[in-house]
């Protein structure tokens, strides 16, 4: 069965947030003035959170990409009133705008807070406007988004697959933060593939997952810095 | 003081079928509006949106069914694309740039080529953009007919003024339910 999931090595990220960009770029996530940024209403669907680590004067920063965690056991979906937020077959927690009521239920029961609102209409510069994708849903008013996996990467990835009668293939479907990221330090895959890359990273011994104690079960890991 | 009464509105003398007169007057172009709002708005909703207008009167039954040409031979990218594509004047002049049949609406096609109209013909389905759909997936892989969605386009001798289907939600839902199609959110959504 296919387990979509991410291993990220801490070891190797610099913090350079181009997953972060490549992200918004992918996702028509449009960006907001500084007073709303203040008001805690940007949104970044996946976001580098950097933690300071070590006393004065051997400090340094660790740097956590931070996408959903498309928990096997998501707490979000078990709130929402109407199943506009699911998980799919496949261990994707989708988000459905057009069905959901606004209400961010799901918002307040992520543990990791990677659901965004939007308070306000999607608005770009007259500039940016014609770089919007147009695989992606621009979001309306009222409804929450999150990380989706760039899952639709994976329907046209699946679709030219079969199109051309074979198998999905791991590089087939590859959301735009792994693409983009110079290091190679996200990597995706299916979990349960044994010959996906993924598969054998998450059973380094590094591993570790955030707030694992919460049971939410998250199918992004991470690779602790080497110590 | 008569200007003053007649601007407050209710003059205590006036009797009150006076006063109920006024008030009809008064309701009549409201009244009026909204009738012909809903008159002009429900067949527009009922149907499906405005009229979509087209550069000429393209007959389907014509080129299908008389001539025989294939859907694809002018919606191009039927089975490889997104979007089955529609045909503009490079299409068209591949047979009209010289003068075809004997309809009017033929030798008005000719003319428009010969002045350089383009021919931008107009879509008659809007897919909202959180939909994932391509004519590829269901034409060329389910091997769908274009009837099924499309009605009996092909049969037309006129552009009809909007799509001969109305597909929704359900719609799609149905045949997926009956072919055993997927059903999972994530895969149409996006
Ligand atoms: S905000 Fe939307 S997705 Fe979240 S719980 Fe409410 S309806 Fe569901
Ligand atoms: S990380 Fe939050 S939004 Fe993502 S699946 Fe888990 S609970 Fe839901």
């Amino acid at each position: 069965m296919t387990r979509w999931g991410m291993v990220i090595d801490l070891a190797r990220c610099t913090g350079c947030a181009a997953c972060e960009v490549a992200c918004k770029s992918e996702n028509n996530i449009p960006t907001v003035s500084p007073d709303q940024a203040e008001m805690g209403r940007a949104t970044s669907w996946m976001r580098v959170m950097a933690e300071p680590k070590g006393a004065f004067p051997d400090t340094t920063l660790e740097f956590y990409p931070r996408p959903c965690m498309h928990c096997d056991n998501p707490p979000c979906i078990k709130v929402c009133p109407v199943r506009a937020t699911y998980i799919d077959p496949e261990g994707i927690v989708g988000q459905i705008y057009p069905r959901c009521i606004g209400c961010r239920y799901c918002a307040n029961a992520c543990p990791y807070t990677v659901k965004y609102f939007n308070w306000y209409g999607p608005e770009w510069p007259e500039s940016e406007r014609q770089y919007r994708n147009p695989d992606v849903s621009v979001r309306a008013k009222g409804v929450i988004e999150k990380c989706t996996f760039c899952h639709h990467r994976l329907q046209k990835a699946r679709e030219d697959a079969r199109a051309q009668g074979r198998q999905l293939r791991e590089e087939d479907y590859q959301p735009a933060c792994a693409e983009i990221c110079p290091t190679d330090a996200i990597v995706f895959g299916d979990l349960d593939n044994p010959t996906h890359r993924v598969a054998e990273l998450k059973e380094d011994p590094r591993v570790m997952r955030l707030m694992e104690d919460l049971g939410t079960q998250p199918k992004v890991y991470y690779l602790r810095q080497r110590t | 003081m008569a200007e003053a009464a007649t601007r407050g509105g209710h003059p205590p003398w006036r009797t009150r079928g006076e006063q109920a007169g006024r008030l009809s007057r008064r309701l009549l172009i409201p009244v009026l509006g909204i009738v012909l709002v809903v008159a002009v708005l429900v067949p527009v909703i009922a149907r499906g949106g405005p009229r979509v207008p087209q550069p000429v009167a393209f007959n389907h039954r014509k080129h299908t069914q008389d001539l025989g040409l294939a859907c694809d031979f002018c919606h191009r990218y039927v089975r490889t694309g997104a979007h089955s594509g529609l045909p503009d004047a490079s299409t068209c002049s591949l047979c009209h740039s010289s003068p075809q049949g004997t309809s009017a609406e033929a030798a008005r096609v000719t003319e428009l080529l010969a002045a350089g109209d383009s021919l931008h013909f107009n879509k008659l389905f809007r897919m909202p953009d959180h939909v994932f759909y391509t004519h590829r997936r269901h034409v060329a892989i389910a091997d769908l007919a274009c009837a099924t969605c499309h009605g009996d386009i092909d049969q037309t001798e006129r552009p009809p003024p909007r799509a001969l289907v109305t597909i929704d939600m359900a719609f799609c839902v149905s045949c997926h339910k009956a072919e055993g199609a997927t059903l999972d959110c994530n895969a149409c959504h996006r």
